[in-house]
């Protein structure tokens, strides 16, 4: 019983995004964004000018928001903030790590796989940390 | 009196050979021992919903990563076509306004978990595009009402025998809630196209399209993410377990060693007396 962590259900919850400029206006025109009456967003747009600071402060206010259910963040994007993008472990919100334009996906990276392939070989995560 | 010790030390590790024998494994001819094979079945069970939750991730992915290219280009061509002015993030629209395509959030128990103690909740996502249930989630609970309809009870049975023009009247409304709902689609597709423009290009209507499919691609990831979790969870448990199991067998064996081998010893200590 102790360990049957309960689900927080919705029937409306969001996507939230932190990509770059043309995946999230690819991904607003499917009909995700969302602007409460506090005029904020659920999606940040990554460009050269973005801080590491700023792309950390948003991760940590979608994955506490109770109203998002996925938060979408590129991977080079995730990779700016590793640490904190492997340290999640909730099931919800749900990271995903989406490629962009520039960076094809990389399972190698992704944080999921990642878990779970100690599973596989003890010897490919001590050569990876290498 | 030594006779007698000897004796009691004999009936004491009979007694305790005999505990064991009750907790024992049952061995084949070379001395290895035959396990569980009901354990083995639900092992084997765990690691392939493991590696198939992680085939469809990675396959999902590989169609994400094309759908996603295939809307990239169609949005450069609609920025070539209209001009990079008008397709910008500056036009996006910081308005109050509620999102048209969301997420239903349900929680979904682990059926495959065989222990009862360690089973864990782990959500399921619905993708609600442009205001209704997606079309495939919509359908697929049709047929799952279907379903439980027909297990009902005899007398919901014997009314549908009676009344053969109930499935003819259902199909009637569902035609028409199909007509709304895409009527609904276009005017939700429409509003967010215009805020680019009332002529938009047609290939930022592809554009719209592809990001709409790569959406579902996320919806279906985000599932099987929860699928790969709580798999891997239950395969370190089995893992667990097994490793507490083979020390506890090697233990045993030890014991029983170190017992036939004090029993021969006194076999044949006790004829020299």
């Amino acid at each position: 019983m102790a360990n049957k962590a309960p689900i927080r259900t919705n029937d409306s919850a969001l996507i939230a995004m932190i990509a770059d400029e043309d995946t999230v206006v690819g991904l607003l025109l499917a009909g995700v964004g969302n602007v409460d009456l506090r005029r904020k967003t659920n999606y940040l747009i990554v460009d050269s000018k973005t801080t590491v600071k700023q792309v950390e402060d948003t991760f940590k206010e979608f994955t506490t928001r109770e109203d998002i259910a996925i938060v979408l963040i590129s991977q080079y994007v995730a990779n700016m903030i590793r640490f904190l993008v492997d340290s999640y472990n909730n099931p919800i919100p749900a990271i995903l790590e989406i490629p962009s334009k520039d960076h094809p996906y990389d399972p190698s990276q992704d944080s999921v796989l990642s878990r779970v392939k100690y599973l596989f070989s003890a010897e490919s995560v001590a050569s990876d940390r290498r | 009196m030594a006779e007698l010790a000897r004796t009691d030390e004999i009936e004491m590790e009979v007694k305790k050979t005999d505990e064991m024998a009750e907790l024992e494994v049952e061995e084949n001819q070379w001395g290895e021992p035959i396990e569980d094979l009901e354990g083995e079945e639900d092992r084997n069970k765990a690691v392939m919903k493991l590696l198939d939750s992680m085939d469809g991730y990675l396959t999902q992915f590989n169609s994400l990563s094309s759908t996603l290219r295939q809307g990239w280009l169609d949005l450069a061509s609609a920025r070539h076509s209209m001009g990079t002015s008008r397709i910008n993030y500056t036009l996006l629209d910081l308005k109050e306004h509620a999102a048209s395509t969301s997420l239903r959030v349900i929680s979904d128990d682990d059926d495959d978990d065989v222990d009862d103690s360690t089973r864990k909740q782990k959500p399921r996502f619905q993708l609600r595009k442009w205001g209704s249930l997606d079309n495939q989630t919509f359908s697929a609970e049709k047929q799952r009402s279907k379903e439980e309809h027909e297990e009902s009870s005899g007398s919901l049975k014997q009314r549908h025998r009676g009344d053969s023009q109930l499935p003819e009247c259902a199909s009637k409304p569902d035609d028409g809630a199909q007509v709304q709902i895409d009527d609904k689609e276009k005017n939700e597709r429409s509003k967010s196209l215009a805020m680019f423009g009332t002529l938009v290009s047609p290939k930022l209507r592809a554009s719209q399209l592809s990001f709409e499919k790569a959406i579902e691609a996320i919806v279906e990831i985000a599932n099987l993410r929860s699928e790969i979790l709580a798999a891997s969870d239950q395969v370190q448990r089995i893992l667990e377990g097994s490793k507490k199991e083979i020390l506890s067998l090697n233990s045993k064996r030890d014991y029983k060693k170190g017992v036939k081998e004090t029993r021969a010893l006194n076999e044949i200590e006790e004829p020299r007396d």
